[in-house]
């Protein structure tokens, strides 16, 4: 009896039932898209900030005391302690490994040349990774110094990364130097030998000109491993850029790990703060000085936190209106039928069951418009999300259909529907049954 | 008259009697007026608070002297300021190079402490010199580890010693851990090295930027004046993006409270079928009594938009105060905007079942069927 009723109930009022089901499907299309926006709000806006660069710089740590001023060295470069190329694959293996997201090492050297068209130069250079691929054994990351610098304007080719034969290197130019000087792509620049570099290099071959707009436009990018050659100094790099997905700073991270208690360390170590990323890299590199750049860190911890704290926000004012608006339909799905509730309980049915066919029919209505809620709001959240910040590949159906956010919505719709249904249920029972009938609503 | 006034006291008796539908009829519209005015009002205000938030990552100007000066003229950074405006920041820097009492190079900045607080926000800094100390300086935390004495840094510049007391340690991670930061009137005194770089904060987005630049360049010809690329496009970018973001999240919430309300309103009318019926059988006209249910409608939308208008003001303001630590005022600028978004939704949701009523027979209806 209870079933057929439940049955006709949705077979007959298709209207009401469809009134309802649409304020239902809407607030968690609604509530859905926004949750599952703002879940996913932190990573794409990181990605964002990915043009700030490096959020950690490593050094050597017995390294003398720079004396730069605007980016240029006013001290002959004078060797100094350096770091090893082959120890930056250690950084796979840290704890945070796998939020390390760019490794960019520099190793400047000094060049002295002509140009195709018999211009001397003197100038500074910088040994960098362009593509290169790191792994600790596991699976590698293809990363260097144009991934953490996305502003960078080349025109023509990033250096390979191997010479193609023994004396020649490819080389790009910044736009500054290739403008003063007259280098254009495909020149030959030929190197003057010098001791460190007795002359196995002759020439640097020209792939390309790149726009920084800092002092990079005034120097020459070569590839880490001919910088090395050139200097005399295999193996070795001044300084390495990281780049890492951090969680904002707060005042724990910026505690002293060793002057916290055992357990307490354990949580600062295991948590994603510059901080810790910094001293897990001091631990996997012997002789190093990794530091958060404040700069960049600092200032990005507060713009991501404030973005996705308003997406919270709003999602949390959409909940809000949502709830409302799905309460407002139910009660009046309900209220529209006092003449049937009326008609009940004249004929013998008790409150109870009454109350319980009606709980029945909102919460079954709001299950399913729930779920396909569930659906659409997770295929808009991700439509809005391409259209705004670009696809990096096509979304599998996992990175859509967040699988959390099921239960969460359907419940949330469950527990609204019922709630919206209380007060007119409660009012509708309240009345007598006679004149319900009388008046007729 | 007396027509007008019949018609007045039919709505007014309309909404009273029916207390529990008007008032839920009242309830979706403040709903709706009291979320579209918090999300107007935050959409309005989105770009200059993010812009704010960005004010951390320091300057986005850098100003040099021009090409083969050593120095800027007299007075050039009163003249930057004066064109970049009262909410700019600014701070100029002067170098050295100098040699400690143990014979390192170090790179001494002459600065103006004050300005650069407010510029360069990342700055963690152990306790800043008084602006009185005319002698005190700011050790970079890997500078301060080449120094003996912290209290007595004995510094000498082209064989002219000085002294100075380190009123704190600096810790950037950037450049600045290398230097020592000391008052430049006392540094311009001590090297006779003027200032040689202004950093320029000026708020806003790239367009803002752009037009201070072009400014700069026309007043202060010969000067370079370069932005800071990476901080400007990088901002522009991500305050476009959340702003669309924003935009999609309105629009989203918008049309999810403004069917509901929908359907609520068009629900209401349709189950006053009887009403309709009744009033049919008495002689009255099919527009005049959608006339009734349309002005209902209005009047309710109105006192909706009204309580959901202080609602939502409270609301923006509450949200804003939370996540971005400053109050936002209540804009009246939108309050026209909800007006007519919400009274169409009301007009439309009396309108929508008129179709529906005009097919109907009075006679049935009256009889129960």
């Amino acid at each position: 009896m209870f079933l057929r009723l439940l049955i006709e109930s949705f077979r007959r009022q298709r209207r009401r039932k469809i009134l309802a089901g649409i304020a239902i499907l809407l607030g968690t299309t609604a509530v859905t898209a926004m949750l599952a926006l703002a879940t996913t709000i932190g990573d794409r806006i990181q990605d964002e900030l990915a043009v700030y660069g490096a959020n950690i710089v490593v050094t050597p740590a017995a390294e003398q005391l720079d004396v730069q001023v605007g980016g240029i060295d006013v001290r002959p470069d004078s060797g100094g302690a350096t770091l090893k190329e082959s120890d930056l694959k250690k950084l796979r293996g840290i704890f945070w490994a796998n939020n390390i997201t760019g490794v960019s090492p520099q190793l400047p050297v000094h060049i002295l040349g002509t140009t195709s068209e018999g211009e001397t130069l003197d100038v500074a250079a910088t040994g960098l990774w362009f593509r290169h691929s790191l792994s600790n054994g596991g699976p590698a990351i293809v990363t260097g110094a144009p991934a953490l610098h996305p502003l960078w304007k080349l025109t023509g080719e990033w250096p390979k990364e191997t010479s193609p034969t023994a004396n020649s290197a490819d080389a790009v130019i910044g736009s500054a130097l290739a403008t003063s000087k007259g280098i254009h792509t495909g020149d030959t620049i030929q190197l003057t030998p010098s001791p460190q570099n007795p002359g196995a290099l002759h020439s640097l071959h020209v792939t390309g000109i790149v726009a920084t707009g800092d002092t990079v436009d005034n120097q020459i990018l070569l590839p880490l491993s001919t910088a090395q050659s050139i200097a005399g100094t295999p193996d070795a790099v001044k300084r390495v850029e990281v780049s890492a997905r951090t969680k904002p700073e707060d005042s724990f991270a910026r505690k002293d790990p060793d002057s916290l208690s055992a357990k307490q360390k354990e949580i600062w170590y295991c948590r994603p703060y510059a901080n810790s990323i910094a001293y897990q890299i001091r631990e996997a590199i012997p002789g190093a000085r990794a530091e958060q750049i404040r700069r960049v860190e600092q200032s990005q911890g507060t713009v991501l936190s404030r973005i996705s704290g308003l997406m919270w926000l709003i999602s949390a004012a959409a909940m809000l209106a949502a709830a409302f608006a799905v309460s407002a339909a139910m009660a009046t799905a309900i209220l529209e039928r006092q003449v049937e509730i009326g008609l009940m309980r004249s004929l013998g049915a008790s409150k109870t069951s009454i109350a319980l066919l009606f709980y029945t029919e909102s919460g079954l209505l709001a299950f399913i418009t729930g779920a396909i809620g569930y659906i659409i709001g997770s295929g808009v959240a991700a439509w809005v999300g391409i259209k705004i910040f670009g696809a990096s590949a096509t979304p599998a159906l996992t990175d859509i259909l967040n699988p959390v956010l099921l239960p969460v919505i359907v419940s949330l719709s469950l527990l609204i529907a019922i709630a919206g249904s209380t007060p007119a249920i409660r009012r509708a029972l309240s009345m007598e049954p006679s004149s319900i009938l009388r008046t007729g609503a | 008259m007396s027509h007008r006034i019949s018609l007045f006291q039919m709505i007014r008796r309309s909404i009273m009697h029916r207390r529990a539908r008007s008032l839920s009829a009242l309830l979706a519209m403040t709903i709706s007026a009291a979320v579209a005015t918090a999300l107007l009002t935050l959409y309005t205000s989105l770009d200059a608070k993010l812009h704010h938030e960005f004010r951390g990552f320091g300057a986005n100007i850098v100003i040099t002297p021009a090409k083969g000066e050593k120095h800027f003229a007299d007075g050039t950074l009163d003249k930057v300021q004066a064109l970049a405006g009262p909410d700019a920041n600014a701070a100029e820097f002067g170098y050295a190079v100098a040699t400690t009492d143990r014979g390192t190079p170090v790179v001494v900045a002459g600065t103006d402490f004050a300005a650069v607080r407010r510029l360069d926000s990342w700055w963690q800094v152990t306790a800043w010199p008084t602006p009185a100390e005319t002698s005190s300086a700011l050790l970079g935390q890997h500078a301060a580890q080449f120094i003996g004495d912290e209290n007595n840094v004995q510094l000498t510049f082209a064989d002219r010693p000085i002294t100075l007391h380190g009123a704190g340690r600096l810790n950037t991670g950037g450049d600045e851990d290398n230097r020592i930061y000391m008052p430049l009137a006392s540094f311009t005194a001590w090297t006779g090295a003027l200032p040689s770089v202004i950093e320029l904060q000026v708020p806003g987005g790239a367009a803002q930027v752009e037009s201070v630049i072009g400014d700069l360049r026309k007043q202060l010809p010969g000067i370079k004046v370069d932005p800071v690329r990476q901080l400007v496009e990088g901002e522009n970018r991500i305050v476009d993006k959340t702003h669309a973001l924003m935009y999609a999240a309105m629009i989203l919430i918008a049309l999810t409270v403004a069917i509901s309300v929908l359907a609520t309103l068009s629900a209401s009318v349709l189950e006053r079928r009887r009403d309709f019926a009744l009033m049919k059988a008495l002689g009255s006209s099919t527009i005049h009594m959608v006339g009734l249910f349309v002005c209902e409608a209005v009047v309710l939308s109105i006192g909706g938009v009204m309580i959901g208008y202080i609602l939502g003001s409270g609301a923006s303001s509450l949200i804003s105060q939370l996540n971005f630590h400053t109050a936002t005022m209540p804009r009246l600028s939108v309050l026209p905007a909800i007006l007519l978004l919400n009274v169409s939704i009301a007009v439309l949701a009396a309108l929508l079942p008129v179709r529906l009523l005009r097919g109907l027979q009075p006679a049935a209806l009256l009889k129960g069927e």
